[in-house]
């Protein structure tokens, strides 16, 4: 693109930066919500050529944040600046006018569509006839400038996670953006893909692009990548540090509040008998495919069963088939030896089965209810609770209670909403909700994901006290530290199959890594 | 939005109180009532005498209020026929075909007794009447079982089967009754046979005592869904269905039950209207009128925001306007159909205010800007 185009593209030319120009600046930020303070006078900047990271738990104000600089909220509050020139955004579209891009969690792009039409839809370019020729030389040249390796005709719905990302991160750079906005680059992406991932980050910095990265837990990677981190906790900036003076405790400690216990101790139970057994799987998945192909497996007393995926492989398939949320296609399910294959999933909780959702707030719980009729999600069922057919809401409002105080969840009281909670206080009164059932099989189906430092602590602490009371775990997660190390065994799973079935102490995170990107196991272990 | 040096915004309220709720109903009311001002206005007569007229008829002259009673419990039956499946997130179209069937049911027992043939039955009425009764709830609960059924076994659009439905047994209805039917009566009119004297319903304060039944039924519901179990498994697979399936709450068992009791209900509408209010005693040739008014069932589910104690006050309303406007449009000399209008203008107007318990509007003075 020559200057001139480009001026003809922008409204508003950008001006030429250079390495260390502080290019966005943020001062006194403030939104409230009802009840809330979301962003509470946050100061903030960034220069061109940095990295410079939003570290935060759940509902610190990161995304009201990231909302406000990219001009989907407006902000009660507070100023900024873009390139020296006080800015007032009303939509995105003036944000990314100026040269912000932002690549977003959820993806914003159409499947069936290839990548390169992805990325020229709604370019200001492309008008009524496509010049795809002259677009796909310049998105190559992109591509090969930041080390990005695409097919630019491939369709969107055959890319991985990953993949997809780049394909957000070439749409914002096209867009001319210099200023990229990155929530959570990480969450979705398998191992080496993080790898690749952050090498072409380090990689556009070099040409003075300023990298805004919003992050809630995967701290290691704010260590390796960030220059500067910018800590928020409940809406207030509670620390900016260089990246260099920090370590993974001092930052979660800022994040937190309190020390942060990262290894966390692995008691040694006795395996059991087994608790759930598992041969030969086989489910097909909302669109007729079939996504576990011939699994089989047991869990057994006082042990975490891990198994270890990137999303899509059939994990989710297999967690639903075994809460009686999907019908078998093939094979036996038994739960403490009684065939439960073809059982309703209110046959298996009476049967001392509990499941964890891994979709929170569709599935786990009810937006508009009460924690207390939330609680009785998993109890209106019991005997103890009900009485002619009239639910003892006394009795379910005491447990509620106990909950609250014993999880430590934030609320006001028990009949606080559950669409009030924030993603962590959501998932402690699932996980308390099930817990005190004491179930005998646990299916936790990404337990922590979303979840921040904190939070993720304490459910996995809560999951290694069920294993020493003798409950089998089944651990469904993305996260290979934390299949690593809760786990007793782990299964990586691949494309609805296991890779292998191995002992922790005998895996290494390389291979296991490798397994979930689905090259099989050289060792054979069941 | 601004206005001059104010901002107006919307913000989102994340609670109504009962109060509130009722303060936004009547203002919407009287707003609805200065807009259908106009009308009487074209028509050069005083709003003011209109609605006196409307109001003093419906709810104070002793030939009106009756009228209006009858009207109300017919509509406060529908309505809690509608509310049940929409507790459930599922909407019954289909209360004028489920109290069609119920009509049906409650004549079909009486007929089997030999009520066509002759006024003296061998059986007392204190078994018939109760037999009516179940034939017209058993009636409407099959109706109903249909569309429950269709949507828990193959997640069928249940707007689709219950108005196809309602088409169906207004046929169905007319075959019985019309042209040589079973049911027909003697006078060759086109209506059902009459019912002998001693098996009408009987009456309570001058009244049917199906007033009763609906206002029990009411409060019985209300009960239902704030303390009783099944009422808190529909509500939950009403508010998530898939959060009720992780729950272990039946994605099937769920749509059928709220259906035959949705058909139940609109059953005994049938058998209020032809079978207990005082003068009828017999499927009318205008059956389907009735069925008709069943719709504001709908309207005064949603409006009592599916509460079924709430839903009193504003079927007595619907009862007593529908039951005046009709009166003044003969009284005064009006145009055809100022009734449907008042009752149209209403219903836009309380929907249109519904927006008020999920919004409020905030002002905002803007600072100049230096």
């Amino acid at each position: 693109m020559t200057n001139q185009e480009r001026k003809r593209v922008d409204p508003l030319p950008m001006k030429e930066t250079k390495h260390g120009d502080t290019v966005l600046e943020a001062r006194g930020i403030t939104k409230r919500y009802p009840g809330v303070v979301a962003n509470d006078h946050i100061d903030f900047e960034i220069k061109a050529g940095e990295i410079h990271a939003i570290l935060g738990e759940n509902g610190a104000g990161k995304t009201t944040l990231m909302k406000i600089l990219f001009g989907l909220v407006q902000p009660d509050e507070g100023e900024i600046f873009v390139f020296g020139e006080k800015v007032n955004f009303k939509t995105p579209l003036d944000a990314i006018h100026l040269g912000i891009g932002m690549v977003h969690q959820d993806r914003k792009l159409i499947p069936a569509h290839s990548v390169l039409e992805n990325i020229i839809l709604g370019h200001p370019r492309a008008g009524n006839i496509l010049d795809l020729k002259t677009t796909a030389e310049e998105i190559t040249g992109l591509c090969d400038k930041y080390g990005f390796n695409l097919d630019l005709k491939a369709k969107v719905w055959q890319l991985s996670e990953g993949e997809k990302q780049v394909v957000e991160i070439l749409k914002a750079l096209y867009r001319g953006a210099k200023i990229l906005i990155l929530d959570e680059p990480t969450s979705a992406l398998a191992p080496p893909e993080i790898q690749k991932l952050l090498a072409s980050i380090k990689i556009m910095t070099g040409d003075d692009l300023a990298l805004v990265p919003f992050i809630t837990h995967k701290l290691p990677i704010v260590l390796t990548v960030s220059n500067r981190v910018t800590v928020l906790r409940r809406g207030k900036v509670t620390g900016r540090l260089q990246t260099k003076d920090a370590t993974e405790n001092s930052l979660a400690m800022e994040m937190v509040g309190r020390e942060v216990v990262f290894r966390l101790e692995r008691v040694e139970v006795d395996r059991g008998k087994p608790i759930l057994q598992v041969e030969n799987l086989s489910a097909i998945n909302d669109k007729g495919f079939q996504a576990l192909k011939d699994i089989s497996f047991s869990v057994h007393e006082g042990e975490i069963f891990g198994i270890a995926g990137v999303s899509g492989n059939g994990q989710q398939v297999l967690a639903e088939v075994l809460a009686g949320l999907r019908k078998v296609l093939r094979g036996k399910v038994l739960l403490e030896g009684i065939d439960v294959t073809h059982s309703s999933s209110l046959d298996k909780w009476l049967k001392g089965m509990g499941y964890i959702p891994s979709e929170r707030v569709n599935v786990g719980s009810i937006s508009d209810y009460s924690l207390v009729d939330n609680v009785l999600m998993n109890y209106y069922f019991d005997d103890e609770f009900s009485r002619w057919g009239i639910l003892d809401y006394k009795k379910i409002r005491k447990l509620t209670e106990e909950i609250i105080s014993e999880y430590g969840v934030a609320v006001p009281g028990p009949d606080t909403a559950a669409k009030s909670l924030s993603g962590g206080n959501l998932q402690k009164v699932i996980l308390a909700r099930v817990f005190t059932r004491k179930p005998r099989l646990i299916i936790a189906n990404l337990p922590t994901q979303g979840l921040d430092v904190g939070a993720t602590e304490f459910v996995q602490n809560k999951l290694l006290e069920a294993k020493k009371e003798g409950a089998g775990i089944l651990l469904i997660s993305e996260d290979l530290d934390e299949v690593l190390s809760l786990s007793d065994r782990v299964a990586p799973i691949y494309e609805g199959e296991f890779m292998g079935i191995i002992p922790v102490d005998q895996a290494s995170r390389e291979d296991i890594g490798a397994m979930m990107a689905g090259l099989k196991h050289r060792v054979a272990g069941i | 939005m601004k206005l001059g040096s104010y901002e107006v915004k919307l913000e989102k309220k994340l609670k109504v109180a009962g109060w509130e709720a009722a303060a936004i109903s009547i203002l919407a009311i009287l707003i609805a009532l200065a807009l259908v001002s106009f009308i009487f206005l074209q028509a050069k007569v005083n709003p003011l005498i209109g609605y006196k007229e409307i109001f003093s008829f419906a709810f104070t002259n002793k030939f009106g209020l009756p009228l209006t009673i009858n009207r109300s419990i017919f509509i406060l039956l529908c309505t809690c026929a509608f509310i049940v499946p929409m507790k459930a997130g599922l909407w019954n179209i289909g209360m004028a075909g489920q109290l069609y069937a119920g009509a049906l049911g409650a004549f079909a027992v009486a007929f089997a007794v030999g009520a066509k043939e002759s006024p003296n039955l061998t059986l007392s009425s204190g078994i018939v009447i109760p037999l009516m009764m179940v034939g017209a709830m058993l009636g409407g609960a099959l109706i109903g079982a249909i569309p429950g059924f269709l949507k828990g076994s193959f997640n069928t659009n249940e707007i689709v089967v219950t108005m196809m439905l309602n088409s169906i047994t207004f046929w169905l209805v007319a075959y019985m009754i019309k042209d040589g039917g079973p049911f027909m009566g003697g006078g060759g009119e086109g209506e059902g046979y009459k019912l002998p004297e001693s098996i009408f319903a009987p009456q309570i304060f001058g009244g049917p005592f199906t007033v009763l039944i609906a206002l029990g039924l009411a409060a019985f519901l209300y009960f239902t869904f704030t303390r009783s179990k099944i009422g808190y498994q529909i509500k939950t697979f009403g508010l998530s269905p898939t959060a009720a399936r992780y729950a272990g709450i039946s994605s099937f068992k769920i749509p059928l039950l709220v259906f035959i009791i949705g058909g139940l209900i609109a059953g005994l509408a049938g058998y209020h209207n032809f079978a207990a209010v005082p003068g009828v005693y017999k499927i009318t040739q205008n059956y389907g009128n009735y069925g008709d008014l069943s719709f504001y069932g709908i309207i005064c589910g949603l409006i009592s925001q599916q509460n079924p104690l709430a839903a009193i006050p504003i079927a007595l309303l619907f009862g007593g306007l529908t039951n005046g406007g009709r009166y003044v449009q003969g009284k005064l000399k009006l145009g055809f159909g100022i009734d449907y209008a008042l009752l149209g203008v209403l219903m836009i107007t309380l929907v249109f205010f519904q927006f008020f318990y999920r919004y409020k509007i905030v002002w905002k003075k803007i600072d100049k800007e230096v």
